[in-house]
């Protein structure tokens, strides 16, 4: 229609059709743009043009307004209509509660679940920390051994601090403390921090003060800032709080601010409970204290506020010239250690743990979007169904005179109801999922606390979504109805022969989606559950089911530097004395757990990444350590009498990692080592034990040593004994010895190295659980999407089964000939979801142990249970038309 | 609906009368309609495509016209027909009537030339 010439006058008249009311444009604005192309083509020349334009616009003003004013006069009416049309469709969804519990829930689920992990991830991934100008804001790291960017020695970052490039730089390292608080002891998260730190963040603390420059060095006033968030929660907003002194780890620190409102620490989502000053770091000990001059030890990371006018590259450039600089000062420290400069905006822990964070983040995401598109396909299902098998009355209704669009308009009043209450139960589920989540045992998947608040975009996000579909998929059958022919509707209706292709093929392909997508997350299960199994089962090398343990806080018990062997023996008698204890020692780690490493260099090997030294775990144990923990010796002798104090010399045994990582074949007993940087080579390995988990479980081999209490006399924490029987059993009895022998001695934590084991797998058995929940609820909703689906198909043949029956048919054929058409539409949607899911889990690979990603069990088993919830959602509906009464099914229709 | 839009009253608006009178005799759409009015009031009255359909939609509400099926086949389908209504015609006979006295008038009054 648009002809040469007149399109963007055309163009110009639509859009000013605008003007007018949606139903006067709806009834005659293409017609009355017909008109004005119609005199356009007619208007010879310009000013015919113009002319035509000035009567036209004066047209379109005077008619709309005038339209526009009947409207809104006549509004009280169209509103009472609304009001009435809303009752009637809240009365007709209360009479099918089964419906309308359905779609809400299905709202409720969807909405919540992506509300809630959107805000986790949101709050991990992507909120902009609430630093003032995060954009000046510079993470600086010193590289690890591994030429990776990692954290800064303290040394170093007096260095760093005294480049011009910087307005401010702030050292900061995370720790954690003993709180003795008004309701007992209690574990707090630290950090300690620099006198620049809320100058680099842009914040100010909201009552007393910072810390100063004085308390940047040890030996000042042990002082402390409490963040807002341990103010409130842990404190009740005490008024009085500034000023007073309380015990971290049993030493006294003062009190001497409250930090800004929102500032949780340096990452961000994460609670940090005290900030401690750097006159404050005996309180962690001597190593604290210690590293605070050691170039060799990396303990702090660096955030910097670039100086006005520098840039992120400027500041690398000034970097890299410090690093040469340390390069050349402590070339025993500092050779080929790069310094790297982050924008705040390209970090979110850690360089080396973001990309783990994003995988997870990620994968946490498309699980739960999955979920949200299982939701929506079913409530599009639920919709469909029922505003077809409604159209009849619909029709009655538009028969009796009710105008179509008011008919159209009650399915959608329905639809947005649902999705009003579906959202609102799912903001309030948001809520408790969030208020719950800080409490789960996220073990080392985040390593702290979360402040969690619900982020109003996304449950927006998720409930436009939501509603969306319910008025999508509510529309479609109001749509029909407002097109129909009444009088076919209403014959279709009575006899119900005529399912309409159009929407039962929307029906299948529903059904489809909804397979595939369940078929991918039970897979995601199946895979991460096998993973668990095999780590569950790995053989450890440690004998680890008659193992029990205590962690002793000594710092309390006095021990004087000359009296830690003598109360490491007595400790061992009298508990070795207990009936049923076999075995009895002191370590500074249990097997599997994060701990200390030292920068060593090894004689005879050189790192394949060319440092001349490696990270090597250590740990500290007394006799009889090998044989409680029923690591084998392998070559060589455990520690003994030769063992003395005194002097350069160390005896250190290795694991068997160790020997084949650094001697391969040969024979490593006599071999040396040194920590980085001594002149001579101290450490003389006299034997070979076997591999035990270092760091986590399931890990391949890891070289470590140990050495003797015997040679560095201190009481370790560890205390591990081993009985013939139940190790819990032996809790008590040891908790008495001890208290017996020191009672100062605090007894922080206790368990059984099986639980301990156990714990250290939280991380996969949570993945796995979350998981397995998530696939619980698709394969839910993916077995009602087949049973609605089933059951409309039925109901709508109730006569032609019932025919069936009337001639003969057998009830078993009947069922059969039901489920075989819905088998084809779950077999494509297997098909897609194995081809799917193929792609997914390659992306899972680096969360797996001891199974492939494309491990033939998992997939097998995953196929199998849909077939197995598919069949039951078909063949209950389908028992149940082929068991009703052949003439009770013809008199229904 | 307020009486000012009311196409009822009369005097009928100038819309309203030429749409009736358009009317009579035979079916038209919108355009043939507006076409008709400018060649019955030879080009004198061009009624704007707003003042048109508002007349026709409120002209409807007062059934003084009807939409009615396109009278052929192969009419343009996005054009809708509209008749006149018996209730229409009577209004249409009363309004003429009314300016057929008042033609006498003028012409007893000496205000109209002598026909031709």
């Amino acid at each position: 229609m648009s002809r040469r010439g007149s399109g963007w006058h055309g163009w110009i008249f639509r859009c000013l059709l605008r003007l007018y009311p949606g139903w006067f444009r709806d009834a005659h604005g293409e017609e009355m743009a017909l008109l004005f192309e119609a005199r356009l083509e007619r208007a010879e020349g310009r000013g015919a043009r113009v002319r035509l334009w000035w009567r036209t616009l004066r047209d379109a003003a005077s008619t709309a307004v005038a339209l526009r004013r009947r409207d809104s006069e006549g509004g009280g009416h169209r509103m009472e209509t609304l009001l009435q049309d809303l009752r009637y469709a809240a009365r007709h969804l209360l009479r099918s509660p089964v419906f309308t519990l359905g779609a809400v829930a299905l709202l409720a689920i969807g909405i919540g679940a992506n509300t809630t992990v959107f805000t986790v991830v949101d709050a991990l991934i992507f909120r902009p920390p609430p630093w003032s100008h995060p954009e000046r804001v510079v993470h600086v790291y010193q590289d690890s051994d591994d030429g990776e960017p990692s954290s800064s020695s303290f040394p170093a970052t007096r260095d760093m601090a005294r480049s011009d490039v910087f307005a401010a730089v702030a050292a900061t390292t995370p720790s954690s403390a003993t709180w003795e608080g008004p309701d007992g002891l209690q574990q707090v998260s630290t950090e300690y921090t620099t006198s620049s730190y809320m100058e680099v963040l842009g914040r100010s603390v909201q009552r007393g003060r910072w810390f100063g420059p004085e308390n940047d060095v040890v030996g000042g006033a042990p002082v402390a800032v409490v963040s807002a968030a341990a103010w409130h929660a842990r404190m009740g907003s005490d008024p009085d709080l500034v000023g007073r002194t309380i015990r971290l780890n049993g030493q006294p620190v003062t009190i001497i601010g409250v930090g800004p409102e929102g500032l949780t620490g340096t990452i961000t989502p994460l609670v940090t409970d005290f900030w401690l000053s750097i006159s404050a770091t005996m309180v962690s000990g001597d190593f604290q204290v210690a590293n605070l001059e050691r170039r060799e030890d990396h303990w702090y990371e660096v955030l910097a506020r670039l100086a006005p006018g520098v840039t992120v590259q400027q500041a690398q450039a000034a970097m890299d010239a410090l690093a040469a600089r340390l390069a050349e000062d402590y070339p025993e420290y500092n050779r080929g250690r790069g310094i790297t400069v982050f924008a705040s905006s390209d970090v979110r822990m850690h360089p080396q743990g973001d990309g783990q964070l994003k995988l997870a983040g990620g994968l946490l995401s498309a699980v739960v979007l999955t979920i949200l598109l299982l939701a929506c396909a079913n409530l599009a299902n639920l919709l469909l169904v029922r505003g077809f098998s409604r159209s009849g009355e619909m029709a009655v209704r538009s028969a009796l005179g009710a105008p179509r669009g008011r008919v159209a308009r009650l399915f959608l009043l329905e639809s947005i109801l649902l999705a009003v209450v579906g959202g609102l139960l799912g903001l309030l589920l948001t809520r408790w999922a969030l208020q719950a989540l800080p409490a789960l045992p996220l073990g080392d998947v985040l390593p702290g606390k979360m402040a969690l608040g619900i982020d109003a975009r996304v449950a927006l996000f998720s409930l436009v979504l939501m509603a969306t579909t319910g008025v999508l998929f509510g529309l479609a059958p109001a749509v029909r109805t407002a097109r129909s022919d009444v009088a076919r509707a209403l014959r279709d209706d009575r006899r119900g022969s005529s399912t309409d292709r159009g929407s039962s093929r929307l029906r299948s392909l529903l059904v489809a989606v909804q397979v595939a997508a369940s078929l991918v997350l039970v897979l995601g299960t199946g895979l991460l559950a096998r993973s668990l199994a095999a780590l569950q089962t790995v053989d450890t090398g440690v004998d680890a089911d008659h193992v029990a343990y205590l962690r002793v806080d000594w710092s309390r018990a006095g021990l004087e530097e000359g009296q830690a062997q003598a109360a490491i023996d007595q400790l061992r008698e009298r508990l070795g004395a207990l009936p049923g204890i076999t075995g009895v020692a002191l370590a500074t780690r249990l097997p599997a757990q994060r701990s200390g490493t030292t920068t060593t260099e090894v004689e005879g090997y050189t790192p394949p990444a060319g440092t001349d030294a490696v990270e090597l775990p250590f740990a500290l144990v007394t006799d009889g350590y090998f044989e409680t923990m029923g690591i084998p010796l392998v070559q060589g002798r455990l520690f003994d009498d030769d063992d003395v104090p005194g002097g350069s010399g160390l005896s250190i045994v290795i694991d068997r990692a160790a020997a084949r990582r650094f001697w391969g074949d040969a024979d490593p007993i006599g071999r040396r080592m040194r920590g980085q940087g001594s002149e001579a080579w101290t450490r003389t390995v006299v034997g070979v034990v076997g591999d035990a988990p270092v760091a986590s479980l399931g890990e391949s081999p890891r070289p470590m040593f140990y050495f003797s209490t015997r040679q560095r006399p201190s009481a370790p924490s560890y205390l591990v004994a081993r009985t013939s029987g139940d190790p819990a059993v032996i809790l008590a009895p040891m908790r008495r010895e001890l208290s017996g022998l020191f009672p100062s001695a605090v007894v922080d934590a206790q368990g059984t190295l099986a639980t301990h084991f156990g714990s250290t797998l939280s991380t996969p058995r949570m993945a796995a659980r979350a998981m397995g929940a998530f696939s619980a609820l698709a394969l839910l909703l993916a077995g009602l999407g087949i049973y609605a689906v089933v059951s409309f198909s039925v109901a709508r043949r109730t006569s032609e089964l019932g025919i069936r029956m009337a001639l003969g048919a057998e009830c078993s054929g009947v069922v059969r000939m039901v489920v075989r058409e819905v088998a084809g539409v779950v077999v494509v949607g297997l098909v897609v979801g194995v081809a799917v899911s193929a792609f997914a889990t390659s992306q899972l690979s680096g969360m797996l142990y001891g199974v492939g990603a494309l491990d033939p069990i998992a997939f097998g088993a995953a196929v199998l249970v849909l077939l197995g919830v598919a069949w039951i959602a078909a063949w209950v509906p389908a028992r149940r038309a082929a068991r009703a009464n052949p003439v009770e099914a013809l008199r229904v229709s | 609906m307020s009486p000012t839009t009311n196409p009822r009253t009369i005097p009928l608006r100038p819309p309203v009368y030429h749409i009736l009178l358009a009317l009579v005799g035979r079916d038209r759409h919108g355009l043939g309609i507006a076409d008709e009015i400018e060649r019955a009031s030879e080009g004198a009255l061009e009624l704007g495509p707003g003042t048109l359909y508002r007349s026709l939609s409120e002209m409807t509400d007062a059934r003084l016209i009807r939409a009615v099926p396109a009278p052929s086949a192969d009419a343009d389908p996005r054009r809708k027909y509209y008749r006149i209504t018996p209730e229409g015609r009577e209004l249409l006979a009363r309004e003429t009537a009314r300016l057929g006295r008042l033609v006498e008038t003028a012409r007893a009054r000496g205000a109209l030339p002598e026909q031709a």
